[in-house]
């Protein structure tokens, strides 16, 4: 038998099975197929963001558009999710408040992330008292409850943000409305980042003395290719899924504050701010279905991310069964 | 070990000074003048430079951060400016009472039944008892407090009107019920989580292998060698437990109306009532950083071997 | 004399997502009192799967006996109940693992976890079997047992936790002792010593012994006969002077070919056999080592060889008789 044969016939029988061969993001894309909540999770969320994308090609209604005639409307072509005790369109409503979530949820995210790579980084690679110091100020942080820590920023930011903006001639800016958007933005990232900074620190950490690094330096591949091609790619994980998993946390967190009247008021939309004024059809004989709708949408939001989280981290860590 | 012990213990005053001082940072820079809260309409720029002078706002910033150091030390919080002159303390320990009942029963309930939750998951794992739990805890962490309660509320105060909707009647009354109820929720989830995770990864390691070689039945393997193994790393959560409960006894008294220190903070923070602010949020971290020290300490001693260490 | 221990055609296969892993396809042997078989393989073989059902300790799913039989005291190992199995495992046959690190509990004393076996089968009491653990260790060479009986793994260096492991293996004087890859994690001087141990006690207590090693050298000083392991099934079976004097298989051959030898001329390349093991889910028909081997012919792809005896006490399973044939290049 000829060389070239038998080492097709090898290769056919032995070690190199006929399953097809995958890339390594193929492969995780391949898991995250596999695992349906994760699938219906991430679903859920494109159509979360696609909705506040196109939110003014959707809603017939403004947030706060009242119509007193059409007071208490159940289900309608017109109103498809009814109109709440102020005749607001339930519907529109809804479609403006994700436009917000999506909005706050990506900057938020985005910038502890920001933070987070910077801080962590510099903490993780460079060490030292540079490390200490991040993490102490990171301990300081923590030391605040999450929940107390943004109300406070935000209750106190708030004035001094708006005549801090003031002088510097952004007037504009200054009106309530983006303020808002502007205040809750801040709190969340300053509470988030040193999570992502202790994680992505952690991380660089661990991979810094793993065997693959010494040898890759011991072959001489510069630092910065090093960081690129090995430390990067390797961190990435577990920060991938802490993100998706917070950006559900992130919104969250947005719909607590303006429950509690921190965060974004009327007219600026949130579902937060809906549950809150819907809250007390609770005792109301014929709208209080109204106050399961922002209940539900947040939760659904919430547990879509969640799975997508935990399939993006089965998907990037498999577990051998 | 002991040299670790004696650092993170000298560390927790200097992170409470930290946090006393950008507490009262905040508080000072932050919104408009109290005083402007307090005349509301009535207001007299006289009466309020009287009132400032007599609060003691006049003096620069750091004078006035050292004489509330100074007045911390012998437990002196201040005065409320909203319930002009009676001392903080005494406004607020009543309410941290109520607080305090409300989630040490919310946390035994909570750890208990998730721990067993978590347990009982793990060890039928992959069939639908599992599932279900496991869906039951991610339904827990996604169900926000302020949507859980109205919900709630909707269903045992009007659909079966068996609980009361609010007030409170004493931890073992009724109307203790359904925050209770809603308090646990966070914790049980936590914990079933942990549990379940911790006991998974347990069960797969080599040494419950060598337990079932061994000829022992499986409850035996289960109790005698998989439960001391898991449980050690959920000592350590419970320090976190504190943490992560403030947020819900914040939302559950608002939502419920009860009268304890998360309300009391709530509308000390609308009324700008520094003094009182400023010591629940002292408390809390204090709070916070001890459980984070427990967590620190309590995994050295538990695990035999940094025990030695 | 009736063998101790009769394995007869078992299979085990594990049923996964990528497909159904025929990890054991049909082996079968016997082992005789006081007898010490050698099973050795390269990683994937099945051999430890191969005693893990023999305990019935195969984690079910994904994996599942399905078919053969064991027989060992009369009674078939596959088909008896929990309970019986239970009172078999620790206490008639004994298991040791490879790694001592991870296989013992690390929150327990090393008494408590030696002792427990005792409790349990023999119905001991706690002071009992702490005595007794304490003979045990002093048994296995561990010095000042009595103070050592309340130490915590960590404390132990890696061969002396093993000896605990053995300790514990032979705490109830099982008929039969697994060693699963025992040596494998430990540094050579040590693995001596074990082995030493091991012979020692064999000595003294007579138990018969399943050895699983991928270290030809290691089996060659202890086994009286081995059994070599290739993708799930047994293709040679002989007397190890006969195994290692006159290899049959054309893979027993490559084996011993790759061991690196004293007296080789230097400058010789290492030998190896080339390719890798078959893929268990997608099992080629014929005989699995035909991609590999150099003495194949057209019969090997299609049919694959029953073990049968060559020599007395020698099985192989092949179509070729590798000492007259040449090998094809």
């Amino acid at each position: 038998m000829s060389t070239q044969a038998k080492a097709d016939l090898r290769t056919e029988m032995t070690g190199e099975s006929t399953r097809p061969r995958r890339s390594l993001w193929g492969d995780v894309w391949l898991r995250l197929r596999r695992n349906r909540p994760a699938v219906v999770g991430l679903l859920v969320v494109i159509l979360m963001y696609l909705t506040a994308i196109f939110a003014p090609l959707i809603a017939p209604y403004e947030f706060d558009q009242i119509d007193l005639d059409n007071v208490g409307a159940g289900p309608s072509l017109e109103h498809p999710m009814g109109t709440d005790e102020l005749g607001r369109d339930v519907f529109s409503r809804v479609v403006w408040a994700a436009r917000s979530a999506a909005f706050v949820s990506i900057a938020v995210a985005g910038f502890g992330l920001a933070l987070g790579i910077f801080f962590g980084v510099l903490s993780g690679y460079l060490g030292g008292w540079v490390d200490t110091l991040i993490m102490r100020l990171g301990d300081v942080l923590f030391a605040f409850p999450g929940l107390l820590f943004v109300f406070f920023i935000a209750a106190t930011i708030k004035p001094g943000l708006t005549a801090w903006l003031k002088a510097i001639g952004l007037d504009d800016l200054a009106r309530s409305d983006y303020l808002d958007y502007l205040v809750v933005i801040i709190a969340l990232s300053l509470v988030g980042w040193p999570g992502l900074a202790r994680l992505i620190r952690g991380q660089l950490l661990s991979l810094k003395r793993r065997e693959y690094i010494l040898a890759a330096q011991a072959i001489g591949v510069p630092t910065w290719r090093i960081m690129r091609r090995h430390l990067l790619p390797n961190a990435m994980p577990p920060v991938i899924v802490a993100v998706s998993g917070g950006m559900g946390a992130i919104i969250l967190s947005e719909a607590t504050l303006s429950f509690l009247g921190i965060g974004l008021q009327p007219p600026n939309p949130s579902w937060g701010a809906m549950l809150y004024q819907y809250y007390p059809y609770w005792r109301h004989a014929s709208l209080w279905p109204l106050l399961f709708i922002p209940a539900a949408i947040l939760v659904v939001v919430v547990l879509a991310f969640s799975f997508l989280g935990d399939g993006l981290n089965e998907a990037l860590n498999p577990q051998l069964d | 070990m002991l040299a670790y012990l004696v650092r993170r213990l000298l560390w927790l005053p200097i992170l409470l000074i930290i946090v006393s001082f950008i507490t009262f940072a905040l508080g000072y820079y932050g919104p408009a003048d109290p005083i402007v809260a307090l005349l509301g309409r009535h207001y007299d720029p006289e009466i309020a430079a009287q009132l400032a002078h007599e609060y003691g706002f006049d003096q620069p910033f750091f004078v006035q951060y050292v004489k509330y150091l100074g007045r911390i030390v012998h437990l002196d919080f201040g005065e409320s400016i909203k319930y002009r002159n009676q001392p903080v303390l005494r406004l607020l320990i009543p309410r941290l009472l109520i607080t305090i009942q409300l989630n040490a029963v919310s946390s035994f309930i909570g750890v208990v039944i998730g721990v067993g939750l978590g347990v009982f998951a793990a060890l039928k794992r992959g069939r639908p008892t599992d599932r279900i739990v496991v869906f039951g805890v991610v339904f827990g962490r996604a169900v926000p407090v302020f949507v859980a309660g109205p919900i709630l509320l909707f269903l045992f105060a009007r659909m079966i009107p068996v609980l009361p909707a609010g007030g409170w009647n004493g931890i073992f009354s009724r109307s203790a019920i359904l925050p209770v109820l809603l308090l646990s929720i966070g914790p049980m989830a936590i914990f079933a989580r942990q549990t379940r995770a911790g006991m998974l990864e347990v069960m797969g390691q080599d040494y419950i292998r060598t337990a079932r070689a061994k000829g022992m039945r499986e409850m035996g393997v289960v109790i005698a060698h998989a439960l001391r193994n898991a449980f050690i790393p959920l000592l350590t959560i419970l320090g976190f437990l504190l943490g992560s409960l403030v947020e819900g006894t914040f939302l559950t008294e608002t939502i419920f109306g009860i009268p304890g220190m998360g309300q009391f903070a709530f509308e000390a923070l609308g009324g700008r009532d520094y003094p009182v602010i400023i010591t629940v949020t002292l408390l809390v971290a204090i709070a916070y950083a001890l459980g984070n020290l427990w967590v620190d300490l309590l995994y050295g001693f538990v695990d035999p071997r940094i025990r030695q260490a | 004399m009736a063998p101790v221990l009769e394995v007869n055609g078992l299979k085990t296969q594990f049923f996964t997502q990528d497909g159904v892993v025929k990890a054991v396809n049909g082996i079968s042997y016997e082992l005789n009192e006081g007898e010490t078989l050698g099973i050795v393989g390269e990683s994937g073989c099945g051999k430890s799967v191969s005693v893990m059902s023999l305990m019935r300790l195969i984690p079910m799913p994904p994996g599942r006996i399905v078919g053969g039989e064991a027989t060992f005291e009369n009674q078939n190992l596959m088909e008896i109940d929990d309970d019986e199995m239970r009172s078999v495992r620790g206490n008639k046959i004994a298991m040791i693992f490879q790694d001592p690190m991870t296989s013992l509990n690390p929150v327990l004393t090393i008494g408590k976890q030696v002792s427990e076996a005792l409790e349990l089968h023999l119905g001991m009491s706690k002071s009992e079997g702490r005595q007794r653990t304490i003979e045990l260790m002093e048994m296995v060479g561990i010095p000042s047992a009595a103070d050592r009986v309340d130490d915590y793994p960590h404390q132990f260096s890696g061969g002396m936790r093993q000896r605990v492991m053995i300790a514990m293996g032979l705490s109830c004087n099982p008929q039969i002792l697994i060693a699963d890859e025992p040596t494998t994690a430990l540094d050579v001087t040590i693995q001596a010593q074990i082995v030493d141990l091991v012979k020692k006690l064999r000595d003294e207590i007579g138990m018969a012994i399943i050895w699983i090693t991928h270290d030809l050298g290691v089996v060659a000083g202890l086994a009286d006969r081995v059994a070599v392991m290739y993708a799930g099934f047994i293709v040679e079976e002989a007397p190890v002077k006969d195994l290692y004097g006159d290899p049959r298989h054309p893979y027993t051959l490559g084996l011993l070919q790759s061991l690196p030898r004293l007296d080789e001329e230097r400058g010789r390349r290492l030998a190896s056999i080339e390719g890798l093991p078959p893929d268990l889910i997608a099992l080629p028909e014929g005989c699995p080592f035909y991609a590999r081997c150099d003495y194949r012919v057209d019969r090997c792809q299609v049919d694959n060889p029953l073990l049968e005896p060559v020599a007395p006490n020698h099985k192989v399973a092949c179509w070729v008789d590798v000492t007259t044939a040449n090998p094809t290049e």
